[in-house]
């Protein structure tokens, strides 16, 4: 155990965190859920990119800068206290971008990576179906092949980003007949391909972020298939346990809104119960354990171990603890929490950040789907049900 | 920066888990249970470990440890539920006497011939101590009445408060994993148990309560090890975590047992009392709370992402 951070880590969070003071917007941004908000997130990544920050972790050739996964968490830090933008560009870089790293071919790397590094193609994720929500593994859309094509048809839902993305990413039924897991396949479409039909569904909040995708008889090149046919299961639990492990919520933005959570409760002080300030105390902590866990995963990647269905502990914790402290911010807040907007004309990202955060439970795996991933795969408990 | 535990301290502690696992199972805590609860024999196998003398330095026979260790091997202390005062005398007394310079007689603690229980002003008792005895709840426990004018130290008390987090971390741990053996071999309705999604999600919260607890115990032990100047704080996040982890494992074990968990034969109960007993010892969970209170509310301890190891 060392607790100290070496000079030349000191030294590149010196650099991140005076090039973010030099570009991060002045004023948030409106929500990436809706096109305005989509479009200046967008410009954001492109400016990230001019600094070569797209994701730091990638090799070179494909757009990062090869560092490790401590210096990537000193990243992490740095943006989440800079207070820097949502990342547009999410599904690429955290989920989709290591798959390819790990099952693409040389040719799809190339292809692929440097250009989600440089945030020129945003990327949907298209896992769920209106039949397969939790259980994935009912998927029913189907890509037959003819030729040198698939020929994609079938519905995906909920599709994150795919009100406004440009690529997006599912698995597709290949094996006529097949069941469950099996005869399954991974395969990368172009959303504005002919045959895609994209209907925007409204959220919780109003906004129109994620969508139904329909396929009508959609010609995508084998090329775009990525790992063999029929593997398409194992990519996509590769993929799903990029989300639900280190990359997609790293503990800087938990330790952020700890710290706002703090603030709010000072302001809010003469009117705040002592259970709300447990909360507020509880919320650090926690936001703090999530961290030191975090870092010790990651030094634990790097000496080539393995994260495996440890990933749900994660995504259990963090889920509930973004939920709780929003809870806790608007107990705060009392009869100002149902304000969109407060009397000085900022948003409430309390409120905002309160329906986002009961989203966090259910996607990437509801968490009754964690717990028994972790009921059966760590603990060892019987498996019923499942097929 | 290195948030792990080294290969060498891993296995240190799997050794000593190991080592308890064979020689002080349940059979050994139902036996101290019905005659004297202090076995010499123990003891003396723990000396053979090298145990008491963890942190005494070389020069006085020990191993010239540190903190972290000493946590690793009070967490398995905790697992095998041990009656003996190994973590009071070697973890808790040695680091202290060591702290004030006090280096007199710790070659007799390494060699296994000195215990020491040292009463302290947060405790209106002495674990193994010399005064009138008092029962605890814990039947293992031997608790004795404190002198009057005991030390208040707060090295002391945060040296007791480590390693009580560290306990009740192995506490959580082994009730776990006592509730999940239950689970699968206890058929109801057709059916182990454990394969209920009602018992099965109630496991999985506590294994996400003692996976994020453990941590924190650890990030406590280097901050009292290295002298920071935010090791209280980080000492009171490892005893509320770690007891909110322990004590919710006690109440989702008893409930995965059934009526069998509320039977003395089942022996889950030797943890769970061993689990309130250190709840509430150096320190209620009012005290800790408002110790991290006092620094993150109050503002004298830097918070937020840029803070990690703040």
């Amino acid at each position: 155990m060392q607790l100290a951070y070496t000079p030349a880590q000191q030294a590149f969070r010196a650099e991140i965190r005076a090039w973010l003071a030099a570009h991060v917007p002045a004023e948030p941004l409106v929500t990436l859920e809706c096109r305005e908000g989509y479009d200046s997130h967008v410009a954001w990544e492109r400016t990230l990119a001019t600094g070569n920050w797209g994701m730091v972790t990638w090799p070179e050739q494909f757009g990062g800068r090869g560092l490790d996964l401590i210096e990537w968490l000193i990243f992490e830090e740095e943006y989440f206290a800079a207070g820097a933008p949502l990342r547009a560009n999410q599904n690429g870089i955290f989920l989709l971008g290591p798959t390819i790293m790990e099952f693409g071919t040389d040719e799809q790397k190339a292809r692929f990576l440097p250009p989600m590094a440089r945030g020129e193609v945003i990327w949907a994720q298209a896992w769920s179906e209106p039949g397969a929500g939790s259980d994935m593994a009912a998927i029913s859309s189907k890509a037959q092949l003819e030729g040198d094509h698939y020929v994609l048809s079938g519905q995906k839902t909920w599709s994150s980003r795919a009100a406004f993305a440009d690529w997006g990413f599912g698995i597709f039924r290949t094996e006529e007949g097949s069941k469950r897991h099996k005869g399954l396949t991974f395969i990368l479409f172009d959303l504005n391909t002919p045959g895609i039909t994209r209907r925007p569904i409204r959220q919780l909040h109003g906004e129109t972020g994620f969508a139904e995708l329909f396929f009508d008889e959609v010609r995508v090149p084998v090329a775009n298939r990525l790992a063999g046919e029929g593997e398409g299961w194992n990519v996509a639990m590769a993929t799903a346990g990029f989300e639900r492990g280190l990359m997609l919520r790293s503990p800087g933005r938990f330790q952020a809104t700890a710290r706002r959570l703090v603030e709010l409760y000072r302001q809010h002080k003469a009117t705040a119960s002592p259970a709300a300030r447990e909360a507020v105390v509880q919320a650090w902590g926690a936001a703090q354990a999530y961290a030191y866990n975090t870092y010790a995963v990651a030094a634990k990647i790097m000496a080539g171990g393995k994260i495996g269905a440890e990933a749900s502990l994660n995504k259990i914790f963090w889920s509930e603890l973004d939920r709780t402290m929003h809870r806790t911010a608007m107990q705060l807040l009392g009869a100002a929490a149902e304000l969109k907007q407060f009397g000085d004309g900022s948003i409430n990202a309390w409120l905002e950040g309160y329906i986002f955060s009961l989203s966090g439970p259910i996607y990437a795996g509801s968490n009754e789907v964690q717990r028994n991933i972790i009921a059966e795969r760590l603990l060892g408990l019987p498996r019923v049900g499942a097929g | 920066m290195d948030f792990r535990l080294s290969e060498d301290q891993l296995l240190l502690a799997e050794g000593v888990r190991d080592y308890l696992a064979g020689t002080h199972g349940p059979a050994v805590l139902r036996r101290l249970d019905a005659g004297p609860n202090r076995d010499p024999a123990i003891w003396q196998g723990l000396v053979a470990m090298g145990l008491p003398g963890l942190c005494v330095p070389e020069a006085q026979g020990g191993l010239g440890m540190g903190l972290v260790e000493a946590a690793l091997i009070a967490l398995e202390c905790g697992r095998a539920c041990l009656a003996e005062p190994l973590v009071d005398t070697a973890f808790v007394a040695v680091p202290w006497l060591l702290a004030r310079g006090e280096t007199a007689g710790l070659g007799e603690v390494a060699a296994g011939t000195r215990k020491i229980a040292l009463p302290h002003a947060a405790n209106p008792w002495v674990a193994d101590g010399d005064g009138t005895a008092l029962a605890s709840v814990d039947p293992l426990r031997n608790l004795a009445t404190a002198p009057a004018g005991a030390s208040d130290d707060p090295h002391l008390f945060n040296l007791g408060a480590l390693m009580c987090a560290a306990q009740l971390v192995g506490l959580g741990e082994a009730m776990l994993g006592q509730a999940t053996e239950y689970a699968k071999i206890r058929q109801q309705f057709g059916q182990p148990v454990g394969a209920f999604q009602a018992i099965k999600h109630q496991l999985a919260s506590v294994a996400v309560a003692v996976e994020f607890a453990r941590p924190v115990v650890w990030r406590a032990a280097a901050a009292l090890q290295a002298g920071e100047a935010s090791a209280a704080l980080h000492v009171s996040h490892a005893k509320l975590a770690a007891t909110d982890a322990a004590i919710l494992a006690a109440e989702t074990a008893i409930q995965v047992h059934g009526a069998m968990g509320y039977t003395y034969e089942v022996d889950l109960h030797f943890w769970m009392k061993r689990a309130w007993a250190l709840a509430g010892a150096w320190g209620s969970r009012a005290f800790h709370l408002a110790r991290i209170d006092a620094g993150v509310i109050g503002g004298s301890h830097p918070i937020g992402p840029e803070h990690t190891f703040a």
